[in-house]
């Protein structure tokens, strides 16, 4: 394996006595080699298949020249390939509701948010409406928030299932939520309000 | 150029089926490897594998075992993805607690809970202050964090302030004024 790339290690696999400390990769002077100040002794991966050792009893547990742990943070996935070099390009389909017009409709909610936020603060009491509209504005805010997380974390490819169910659970959510508000809104003093209040308490 | 052609491949073709012809084949001195390609069919079976079998090969699960080369756990600490997954946290977290609140006082006369903001503002009035400025901060930090980094995204939309120096000025200006709202807000 290591001696294809290294033939150096062959020749002293050959010459040296057979020990563990042959099989390391801490201390083996090749040719041309450095010496590496942030030496990581040989950690052994799980997935080695047992063969190799199995196959020669003179080798000892074995040791790869792995730099890497053995639990990578976002492991690979199963490779497919789809189709040949022959099939065309697919064209992605049109949506109204995503792309252009969708990130517009973004950026005005955001720029909404802003004075409605501060204004009832600063001016110390709020109407009734402005305050509604707060909070829908906020709602629609956060439920464009949330479907960025669901676009970017679960891809279609990788989790449709589990795409397609957090979707429905984020229009789901908002629904309630927006129901839960208007109850606020109309058995409460509203949201500004309730706020002030329970800041001051 | 392609009578050539035409002539060398159908020479080809006769020392192949009849080598005696020609005068190299009888020689038996040697044979061109052209003559010996034509001359010699070895069958190769091949044989087609589904997508599910193919997946479960050796070759697949091999793959599997490659090493990865580190990216998240070796990229330099830089202002601009750590405020930009801060965002995204402190977004997260103001987003969620909001539909969590609007949930529960949808469902707190079902289940027995008393959500209106005079039995809320009564509850907070009993801490001690300690608790309520702890709580104040832990409020008013990531809401004022996501509100000035928000701006700074907005700044980001017109086209300006996109160069790397004003990027990490925009940065750590978002981030004094946060700690700053945070503390008037929470001793207010």
């Amino acid at each position: 394996m290591a001696s294809i790339i290294r033939p150096s290690l062959l020749a002293q696999l050959r010459a040296a006595p057979l020990s563990r400390r042959v099989f390391s990769t801490r201390s083996l002077p090749t040719i041309g080699s450095c010496s590496n100040p942030s030496r990581r002794p040989a950690i052994r991966s799980h997935g080695e298949p047992a063969s190799l050792a199995a196959r020669s009893s003179i080798l000892p547990h074995s040791v790869g020249f792995h730099a890497t742990p053995a639990r990578p943070i976002l492991p690979p996935l199963p490779q497919r390939i789809q189709g040949t070099t022959n099939e065309a390009q697919p064209i992605v389909e049109h949506s109204a509701t995503e792309g252009g017009y969708h990130w517009a409709f973004e950026r005005i909610i955001a720029v909404t948010l802003v004075p409605l936020t501060v204004a009832p603060f600063a001016a110390g009491s709020m109407h009734p409406v402005i305050d509604a509209a707060l909070c829908a504005t906020i709602i629609i805010h956060s439920h464009i928030g949330f479907d960025a997380m669901i676009t970017d974390y679960l891809p279609k490819k990788r989790v449709p299932k589990t795409r397609k169910l957090f979707e429905w659970g984020l229009r789901a959510g908002t629904l309630v939520v927006a129901v839960g508000l208007y109850e606020f809104e109309t058995n409460d003093v509203g949201l500004t309000e309730a706020i002030s209040r329970i800041w001051h308490a | 150029m392609l009578a050539n052609r035409a002539v060398q491949t159908s020479m080809r073709r006769l020392a192949a089926r009849q080598p005696g012809l020609m005068a190299l084949g009888s020689q038996g001195k040697f044979a061109p490897p052209a003559i010996v390609a034509l001359s010699q069919r070895r069958p190769v079976a091949t044989e087609r594998l589904s997508d599910s079998q193919a997946q479960n090969s050796i070759l697949v699960n091999q793959r599997l075992k490659r090493p990865v080369a580190p990216h998240l756990s070796i990229y330099q600490p830089q202002i601009t993805w750590y405020l930009s997954s801060a965002h995204r946290i402190t977004g997260a977290i103001l987003s969620g607690g909001f539909y969590i609140f609007g949930a529960a006082y949808l469902v707190a006369p079902l289940v027995g809970w008393h959500l209106e903001s005079a039995s809320l503002a009564a509850a907070v009035a009993a801490w001690p202050f300690a608790v309520k400025f702890a709580a104040k901060v832990f409020v008013s930090l990531p809401f004022t964090f996501h509100a000035y980094n928000g701006v700074r995204h907005l700044i980001w939309d017109t086209g300006s302030m996109m160069t790397n120096q004003k990027v990490i000025q925009s940065g750590w200006t978002v981030l004094g004024l946060t700690v700053a709202s945070s503390l008037y807000l929470a001793l207010m």
